[in-house]
C-alpha cells in the first residue's frame, strides 16, 4: 500500500486568501461572516454570508469568466497556490484533476428582454453570435485550470453538493494510493452568494435569518442555532506518494490515511435522524485507515448550524466514538467561514492541517450554550493546544451524500 | 452497524490496492430514450433501425430554432412506474428519467432482493442544469422594476414568494442520483460527475472498478440528461456543442454491474461481461454513435450506448464526448 501525502494546499476563504491568512484567522477565531455585499439582499430574509473579502489576483482569461461566476476564480487561485507549494508548474499524464462544485450560476438578468421575462426574445438574441453564454457549465473551472497548467490524464467534476470536495479528495487519495495516478490535484470550489443561490436556500429554510447576530450568526451545536450561513471559496490539495515526495525533498503537510463515503437514502433535505449514514461514513473512513475510534484525537465536524444536522451529527459521533468521544475535541469551523457547500470539505481539511502545523485547534466561535442533543467535547477557545496524531473531518450533503476523511500528522 | 462497516471498509480499502481483477457482468438494464420507454423497447427500435421522432419546441417558436426539432420521448405513465406522485414535486425532468431507468435496471437484476443496501453503490453522471422555464418565469416577472430591469430588491420582496420553494432541489446537479438512492434505498459508496459524456464514462469506469475489486457487491451506474430542455438547446447551439445537423434529446440509462460469481450463484441472466473499460484524453472530433438516430443525449449517451450494446450482444463500443475524453469498452457475450 502506498502512503499518500499532502504536498500542496491552496485556499480562498471568507477568513483569508492563502493558507497563511486562513490559518492565522482560524487560530485566532476570526469570523468572516457579515452582511451580503455581492448583491442587494436587503429585502431578503437572509442578510448574511461568508464572502471572500478581497479580490483574487487572476490571469486575464480566468478573470473574465470570474466576473460572471466568482467561484471559478476561487478555484483557479487555490489551485495555483497548491501547485506552487508542491513545486509543480504543469499537470501531465499520470495526474488526476478532480474538483467538486455544486450549482451552475444562474444570472436571472439573462432571461429578461425589453423589460419582460421573454425567453423567446432572449433565445433570439443569444443566437446572434456574440451574446454571452446562457449557461456556465460546472466544468468551466477545470477548463480554466487546464488552460493555464496543462492537461492531466483524467479530469473529473464532482457535483455531490456539500460532500463534493471531500469526495474528490477521498477519490484522489485512493487513486494515488493504488498507483492509478502519481499525482492527484483535488478539492472543491463554490459560491452560492448570488440572488438565486441565497434565495433558493432561504426558501428551503436552511439559512438563518438571525441577521442581528452578524459575525456569530452561524452557530453550530448551539442551543440558539437557527440555520446555516452560506460561505464561498475554494481549497485544493496536491496528493502524492509520500515516499516519492520525501525522496524529492518536498514539504509534507500531512498524510491522508482514510476515506469513506455513504448515502443516507432517507430524505433530500434532512439527515437520517438515527445518523446511520453519517456514522457508517466515519466508521468506513476509520476502517480504511486501519484505525480504531480511540486513535482519533480531533474531529472537524460538518457542523452547519442547522437544527437537525448538528443534532444528528453529534449523535453519530457519540455512536462511532462510544466511550472516547468526551475526550475528543470537536471543531466547527463553519462558525467562522459559513457553509462553503462543495468547497466545505476541502477548506475544512485545510483547517485540520492547522493543529498539525501550528499546534492549536480552531474554535467554535459562536458556541455559547450547547444545544440539547449536541453534547460533544466542543472546542470553544482560540489557542487550545493540540498534540495529537489523527484527525477526522466530516462532510454531509443535501441529498444524503456523506464523506469522511482521516489525516495523520506527518513526522518528517 | 460497526461490524458491517468493518467488512465494508476492509473491502473498500482494497480498491486502492488492486487493479480490476474480478469478472464484472451486466445483469440489469433500464432505459428511457426517444426510441422507447424501456430498455427492451429502446433496444428493439435500435436493432430495427428506427429513428427518433422530432418535434419543434413551442418555447422556441419565433426564434432561429423554431423549425429545428428535438427528439421527443414516448408517453410514459410516470406515477405508475414510480409507484405514486409523492416524490415528483422534488424532481426535475432529468431526475424523473433517471429514476425510471434506475428502477427498471434494479428490477431487471432483482438487485434489491439480492444485495445489501450498504453494499450497493451509485456511480452517476448528470447533465447541464435545466430549469423548467415556467417555474423561473414567474419569479423573474415579479422581480422586474419600473425601468424594466431585474431588481434584487423585488426578487427578495416579491419574486421569491412566487417561486416553488423546492426549486433548488430541481437544479442541484446531484439530485437525480440522490433521488434514486432515496427511492430505491441504496446506501453505499457513491460518485456523481457532471456535465458531459466523459464524466458519465468516468462514473461507469468507477463502477466497473469498484465491483471488480470488491469495493461493492453491486453498482448502479448510469446517467440522465435533459438536453432537450429549451434553454439547454439554445445554450448547446449557442456554444457550438451541437453541430448544425444535430439535434438534442433527453434520456437516461442505468445498468446494474455485479461480479460473475454472484450472478451465477443467483442464476441471473447475464447480458454481457465487461472485459475492459478505458477513458483516455483525446483530441479526436466528437463521435456519438447514437446521435444520428436518437439525437445527442450528452451525459446520458455513454450509459445509453453501453446499455444498448449490452442488450444487443456487441463486443465493443467507442465514443468521444465534447469534453475530449474517449471512452472505450470491450464486452464479451457469455454462453
Amino acid at each position: 500500500m502506498r502512503r499518500v501525502g499532502i504536498t500542496g494546499f491552496g485556499v480562498v476563504s471568507p477568513i483569508g486568501i492563502g493558507k497563511s491568512a486562513f490559518w492565522d484567522s482560524l487560530s485566532r477565531g476570526v469570523s468572516g461572516i457579515g452582511l451580503i455585499t455581492r448583491f442587494d439582499a436587503t429585502t431578503f430574509e437572509v442578510h448574511l454570508a461568508g464572502e471572500v473579502k478581497k479580490e483574487v489576483a487572476l490571469p486575464e482569461p480566468v478573470a473574465a469568466v470570474s466576473t460572471d461566476d466568482p467561484k471559478v476564480g476561487f478555484a483557479y487561485a487555490a489551485c495555483a497556490e497548491a501547485l506552487s507549494q508542491a513545486g509543480l508548474v504543469r499537470l501531465d499524464s499520470r495526474t488526476l484533476l478532480h474538483i467538486g462544485t455544486s450549482l451552475e450560476i444562474f444570472d436571472l438578468k439573462k432571461v429578461i428582454y425589453d423589460g419582460k421575462a421573454d425567453f423567446k426574445a432572449v433565445a433570439r438574441d443569444s443566437l446572434k453570435g456574440d451574446a454571452p453564454p446562457l449557461q456556465m457549465p460546472l466544468d468551466i473551472a477545470s477548463k480554466m485550470i487546464m488552460e493555464q497548467f496543462g492537461r492531466p490524464e483524467q479530469v473529473l467534476t464532482n457535483c455531490s453538493a456539500c460532500a463534493a470536495g471531500a469526495q474528490a479528495i477521498g477519490h484522489g487519495f485512493h487513486a494515488v494510493r493504488s498507483g492509478r495516478f502519481e499525482l492527484a490535484v483535488c478539492g472543491g470550489f463554490d459560491s452560492m452568494i448570488n440572488p438565486l443561490g441565497v434565495g433558493g436556500f432561504q426558501l428551503l429554510g436552511a439559512l438563518t435569518t438571525d441577521n442581528d447576530r452578524g459575525l456569530y450568526a452561524c452557530r453550530p451545536f448551539d442551543s440558539t442555532r437557527r440555520g446555516t450561513v452560506l460561505g464561498e471559496g475554494a481549497a485544493i490539495v496536491v496528493l502524492e506518494p509520500l515516499e516519492k515526495a520525501e525522496a524529492e525533498g518536498k514539504e509534507l503537510l500531512a498524510e491522508v490515511v482514510g476515506y469513506g463515503s455513504t448515502l443516507d437514502a432517507y430524505s433530500l433535505s434532512a439527515p437520517d435522524p438515527d445518523g446511520d449514514g453519517a456514522a457508517r461514513t466515519m466508521a468506513l473512513a476509520l476502517e480504511d485507515a486501519g484505525l480504531s475510534p480511540s486513535a482519533v484525537h480531533h474531529i472537524n465536524s460538518h457542523g452547519t448550524g442547522t437544527q437537525l444536522n448538528d443534532e444528528v451529527e453529534a449523535r453519530a459521533i457519540r455512536r462511532v466514538f462510544s466511550g472516547t468521544w468526551e475526550n475528543i475535541p470537536v471543531a466547527a469551523t463553519k462558525s467562522m467561514t459559513g457553509h462553503l457547500i462543495a468547497a466545505a470539505g476541502p477548506v475544512e481539511l485545510g483547517a485540520c492541517l492547522l493543529p498539525f502545523l501550528k499546534g492549536v485547534l480552531p474554535p467554535n466561535v459562536s458556541l455559547d450554550r450547547v444545544g440539547q442533543g449536541c453534547e460533544l467535547n466542543h472546542v470553544r477557545d482560540p489557542g487550545t493546544p493540540f498534540d495529537g496524531e489523527y484527525i477526522l473531518t466530516n462532510s454531509f450533503g443535501f441529498g444524503g451524500q456523506n464523506a469522511s476523511l482521516v489525516v495523520r500528522k506527518y513526522h518528517g | 452497524m460497526r461490524e458491517q462497516a468493518g467488512v465494508l471498509a476492509n473491502l473498500y480499502s482494497e480498491i486502492s490496492l488492486m487493479q480490476p481483477s474480478g469478472r464484472v457482468v451486466v445483469t440489469g438494464i433500464g432505459m428511457v430514450t426517444p426510441l422507447g420507454a424501456t430498455a427492451s423497447e429502446s433496444a428493439r427500435a435500435w436493432r430495427e433501425g428506427r429513428c427518433a421522432i422530432r418535434q419543434p419546441l413551442p418555447e422556441l417558436t419565433g426564434t432561429p430554432l423554431e423549425d429545428e426539432g428535438v427528439a421527443i420521448l414516448p408517453d410514459i405513465d410516470i406515477a405508475d412506474r414510480l409507484g405514486g406522485r409523492k416524490m415528483l414535486k422534488y424532481m426535475s425532468d432529468a431526475a424523473v428519467l433517471g429514476c425510471l431507468a434506475a428502477r427498471e435496471a434494479l428490477q431487471d437484476a432483482d438487485a434489491k432482493a439480492r444485495f445489501l443496501p450498504e453494499r450497493t453503490g451509485i456511480y452517476a453522471g448528470t447533465g447541464l442544469a435545466a430549469a423548467n422555464l415556467s417555474e423561473v418565469r414567474t419569479m423573474v416577472e415579479e422581480s422586474i422594476d419600473e425601468n424594466g430591469q431585474f431588481s434584487c430588491r423585488l426578487l427578495g420582496a416579491r419574486g421569491l414568494a412566487a417561486t416553488n420553494p423546492l426549486l433548488s432541489f430541481k437544479i442541484l446537479a446531484n439530485m437525480p442520483p440522490c433521488l434514486i438512492s432515496i427511492m430505491e434505498g441504496i446506501k453505499g459508496p457513491n460518485l456523481i460527475f457532471t456535465p458531459w459524456e466523459g464524466q458519465t464514462a468516468s462514473a461507469l469506469l468507477e463502477a466497473w472498478r469498484a465491483v471488480s475489486v470488491g469495493a461493492v457487491d453491486c453498482a448502479l451506474a448510469g446517467a440522465a440528461d435533459n438536453a432537450a430542455n429549451p434553454a439547454t438547446f439554445v445554450y448547446l447551439r449557442q456554444s457550438g456543442l451541437l453541430d448544425e445537423d444535430e439535434y438534442p434529446a433527453s434520456g437516461a440509462s442505468y445498468i446494474v454491474l455485479e461480479r460473475l460469481e454472484t450472478a451465477e450463484r443467483d442464476r441471473r441472466r447475464v447480458y454481457v461481461q465487461v472485459e475492459d473499460m478505458q477513458l483516455i484524453p483525446s483530441d479526436e472530433r466528437v463521435t456519438d454513435p447514437l446521435s444520428e438516430r436518437m439525437g445527442r443525449t450528452f451525459a446520458a449517451a455513454p450509459a445509453i450506448l453501453l446499455g444498448l450494446k449490452s442488450m444487443n450482444g456487441s463486443s465493443r463500443l467507442s465514443m468521444c464526448g465534447v469534453d475530449g475524453q474517449k471512452f472505450r469498452v470491450e464486452l464479451k457475450a457469455l454462453g
